[in-house]
C-alpha cells in the first residue's frame, strides 16, 4: 500500500520548491536545502561499449558553492542573469520510494523548465531529478539532488538551478 | 559589392580595427569553411581519448563529423564521419569500444581504420565486382599527434604540423600547456559542450588574447564574489583562486609574423606570486601536496637557471583557428582545452575537455578537476557570462548597416614586444589586443589566397 499522505506531502514542497524558484525567492530556497547537500548534474553523453566513466560531472555543488551563485548574482555584475532570467518550472510524475536502512527517501520526479532571456533568447531545459529527502523537525529537507539534462550539447550556458 | 570582395578593407588588422561582418556574413562563412577550416591544422582530441586498440570519439573538423579511433595495430586514424555509398553517418556515438562501424542505411561495414569490410550482398548486386579498396571511409588527408594532442588537416599539402606549430610555439606548448618536463597530463574523459550565439571567431579572438574582458567587466562577479569569500576565510574551490592577483601579467604570441599561424597566449604571469598562493594552498591540501608544488618549483627554477623573470603559468591562450586553452595560471587548477566549432555563421558550439598534471597527488587532481568545472565550463561562475556577451554581440551586429562600423583592437599597438626578452616569440604588455591582431592578420591571409 503505498503512502499517499507521505507523496502528496513530498508533491507539495517540490511544487513549493518549484514557485520559490520561478518568484527567485533563493534565500527562502536555501532554507530547504540541508546543511550538507549536494547537487549534482552528471555529464550526459552517448558511450558505446566498455570505456573509462566522464572524469568528472557538469555540476556537484555543495552548500558553500551554492550559495557562491546566488552571491554572484546578487552583486548586480552577473551579466548571465542580467537583466534575471524569467524561469517557468514544471515538476511532474513524482514517485516516492524508502531507502534500505535510511530514514532519507527517494524522490523521482521529471521537470521541464523554460529560461526567458531578454527580448527573444531562451531556453528550454527537461530531465528528471533524483532527490534525497530526509526528515527534519517534523518535514522534509533536500540532502542531495542529482540532475539529469536530456541534452548532449547544453542549448546555453547554465546559470539557473533544477 | 559582397563583403567577402571588401575583406582586405573591413580587415585592417595592423590598424587594429576589423568589422563585424565578418562575424555575420553567410558567403563569409561558407568560403571560411574550405580557406580556414580546409586548410588549417586543427585540433580533434587527445591521445588518452583513444587509449587501446578499438577505442575512438567523434568529433568535428569544422562542421564536418569525424570519427577518431585507435585500429588494432595500434595506430590512431581521423575518417570522415560518412558512408561512402550515401553519405549516412556510421558512427553516431561520443565515444566507445567497438570492432568497426556500421552504417545504419545499407548496412556497409568499414574497420577501425576506415577499411570497407562488408558490403551485403556484395556478390549479386554488383555481378562484375566492386573495388572496396575504393570505397573506404574518407580519411581526413594527415593525422599528427604533438605531445598527445591529436591534430589533423584536410590540406593534403599543409606543412607538417612541426612546422606549422613552428619553434616558438612548441616551446611554450610543451612548457606552459602540456608540462612535458613535468610528467604530462592526465585525461578526464568526456566532452563537456554547450551551444553559444555568435560566431566562431568571437570566442577564438577571447582566448587568444582577451585578458582585458576578465577584471573589467565580464567576469567581475565571479572576482567580487572571490574577494569577499576570501577576506572572510570562506573557502569554495573556484572561489580561493583567482590566481594571479599580484602578479605582473604578460601577453605573448608565437607565429606572429606574415605567412605564420599564430598561437596566442593572454595574463601570461613570469613572476613567483602565484607560486606563493599555490604554497599556502598546497599546505591546506597535505603534505604530498606541498612536496609536489615545491619539486615543480624547482624543476622549472632550474630550466630557467639565472633568470628571475620565467614563466609560471598562463590564463588563457588560443591555436588558431578555433582551438582555446586554459591554464589559469596554476598547476592546482586543471587544463582545459577548448573548441569552438562552427555552426552557421551566427552561432557555435564549445566542445571542452580537461586534463590535470599527471605526477600530481590526487587531491590535487580532484580540486583542480573540480576548479575546471566550476569556472570555465557550461555551469561554472565564468563561462556563462562570455556566452552571454555573444548573444548580446549577435543581436547588436546582425542589421546590415551595424556590420561595416569596425570593432576596436588598437591596444598596445606599436608595443607588442615591450615584455622580458630572450623567449620565443613576443612577449609584451598585458592587457593587449596583440594576439587578436595576429588572428585576423593570419585568418586575412588565408581567406586572400584564394
Amino acid at each position: 500500500m503505498a503512502n499517499w499522505e507521505r507523496k502528496l506531502e513530498i508533491e507539495e514542497l517540490l511544487a513549493r520548491e518549484a514557485h520559490l524558484l520561478d518568484e527567485r525567492r533563493f534565500k527562502e530556497w536555501l532554507e530547504w536545502l540541508t546543511d550538507d547537500v549536494e547537487y549534482v548534474m552528471p555529464l550526459r553523453e552517448y558511450v558505446q561499449g566498455d570505456v573509462a566513466p566522464a572524469g568528472h560531472p557538469i555540476i556537484r555543488d555543495d552548500r558553500t558553492m551554492i550559495e557562491v551563485r546566488l552571491a554572484k548574482d546578487e552583486t548586480g555584475y552577473s551579466h548571465s542573469e542580467l537583466p534575471e532570467s524569467m524561469t517557468c518550472h514544471v515538476v511532474s510524475n513524482v514517485v516516492v520510494d524508502d531507502i534500505e536502512g535510511s530514514n532519507e527517501v527517494l524522490v523521482r520526479s521529471t521537470f521541464l523548465v523554460r529560461q526567458a532571456r531578454k527580448l527573444r533568447d531562451e531556453a528550454w531545459w527537461a530531465g528528471r531529478r533524483l532527490d534525497r529527502l530526509r526528515p527534519v523537525d517534523g518535514t522534509w529537507k533536500l540532502a542531495r539532488r542529482e540532475v539529469h539534462l536530456d541534452a548532449t550539447i547544453l542549448p546555453r550556458g547554465i546559470s539557473i538551478f533544477f | 559589392m559582397t563583403v567577402l570582395n571588401e575583406l582586405d578593407v573591413l580587415v585592417d588588422w595592423k590598424n587594429g580595427l576589423v568589422a563585424p561582418a565578418i562575424h555575420v556574413d553567410e558567403e563569409v562563412y561558407r568560403t571560411e569553411a574550405a580557406r580556414v577550416f580546409g586548410r588549417s591544422w586543427l585540433l580533434v582530441g587527445h591521445e588518452q581519448m583513444v587509449p587501446t586498440p578499438g577505442t575512438y570519439i567523434t568529433n568535428y573538423m569544422g562542421e564536418v563529423p569525424v570519427i577518431v579511433s585507435r585500429d588494432r595495430r595500434g595506430e590512431i586514424h581521423v575518417l570522415v564521419n560518412k558512408c561512402s555509398h550515401r553519405g549516412n553517418q556510421v558512427c553516431l556515438f561520443d565515444r566507445g569500444k567497438a570492432r568497426g562501424f556500421a552504417c545504419s542505411y545499407h548496412g556497409w561495414s568499414y574497420g577501425l581504420d576506415g577499411t570497407l569490410n562488408g558490403i551485403p550482398v556484395e556478390d549479386f548486386a554488383y555481378r562484375e565486382g566492386v573495388d572496396k579498396s575504393q570505397l573506404g571511409l574518407e580519411k581526413v588527408a594527415k593525422v599528427a599527434n604533438y605531445g598527445g594532442l591529436l591534430f589533423a588537416t584536410f590540406d593534403a599539402g599543409a606543412p607538417e604540423l612541426e612546422s606549422w606549430l613552428g619553434e616558438d610555439g612548441r616551446w611554450w606548448l610543451d612548457n606552459l600547456v602540456l608540462s612535458q618536463d613535468l610528467g604530462g597530463l592526465e585525461l578526464l574523459p568526456g566532452f563537456h559542450r554547450y551551444h553559444s550565439p555568435g560566431n566562431w571567431k568571437l570566442a577564438a579572438e577571447n582566448f587568444f588574447g582577451d585578458t582585458y574582458h576578465v577584471y573589467t567587466a565580464t567576469h567581475v562577479a565571479w572576482i567580487g564574489v572571490c574577494v569577499d569569500y576570501m577576506k572572510q576565510g570562506n573557502l569554495a574551490p573556484m572561489i580561493d583562486y583567482p590566481s594571479g592577483t599580484n602578479s605582473t601579467h604578460l601577453n605573448a604570441a608565437t607565429g606572429v609574423e606574415p605567412g605564420r599561424t599564430p598561437f596566442g597566449m593572454g595574463m601570461l604571469v613570469m613572476d613567483q606570486e602565484v607560486y606563493k598562493r599555490d604554497y599556502a594552498e598546497a599546505q591546506r591540501l597535505g603534505p604530498e601536496a606541498v612536496e609536489w608544488v615545491e619539486h615543480r618549483f624547482h624543476v622549472r627554477q632550474k630550466a630557467f637557471e639565472g633568470r628571475a623573470d620565467w614563466p609560471y603559468g598562463f590564463m588563457h591562450a588560443g591555436m588558431f583557428p578555433n582551438a582555446g586553452l586554459m591554464g589559469f595560471i596554476s598547476p592546482l587548477v586543471g587544463r582545459h582545452f577548448l573548441q569552438f566549432h562552427p555552426r552557421g555563421a551566427q552561432a557555435h558550439e564549445t566542445w571542452q575537455w580537461t586534463m590535470v598534471e599527471r605526477e600530481a597527488p590526487q587531491v590535487v587532481k580532484e580540486v583542480a578537476a573540480q576548479r575546471v568545472f566550476q569556472g570555465q565550463h557550461p555551469a561554472g561562475l565564468i563561462a556563462p557570462d562570455d556566452v552571454e556577451n555573444f548573444e548580446r554581440i549577435l543581436e547588436a551586429t546582425v542589421p546590415d548597416r551595424n556590420r561595416t562600423r569596425p570593432f576596436h583592437y588598437g591596444q598596445q599597438l606599436g608595443h607588442e614586444t615591450e615584455g622580458p626578452a630572450g623567449y620565443p616569440g613576443q612577449v609584451g604588455p598585458s592587457p593587449s589586443e596583440a594576439n587578436q591582431r595576429a588572428f585576423y592578420r593570419h585568418w586575412l591571409e588565408l581567406m586572400d589566397r584564394g
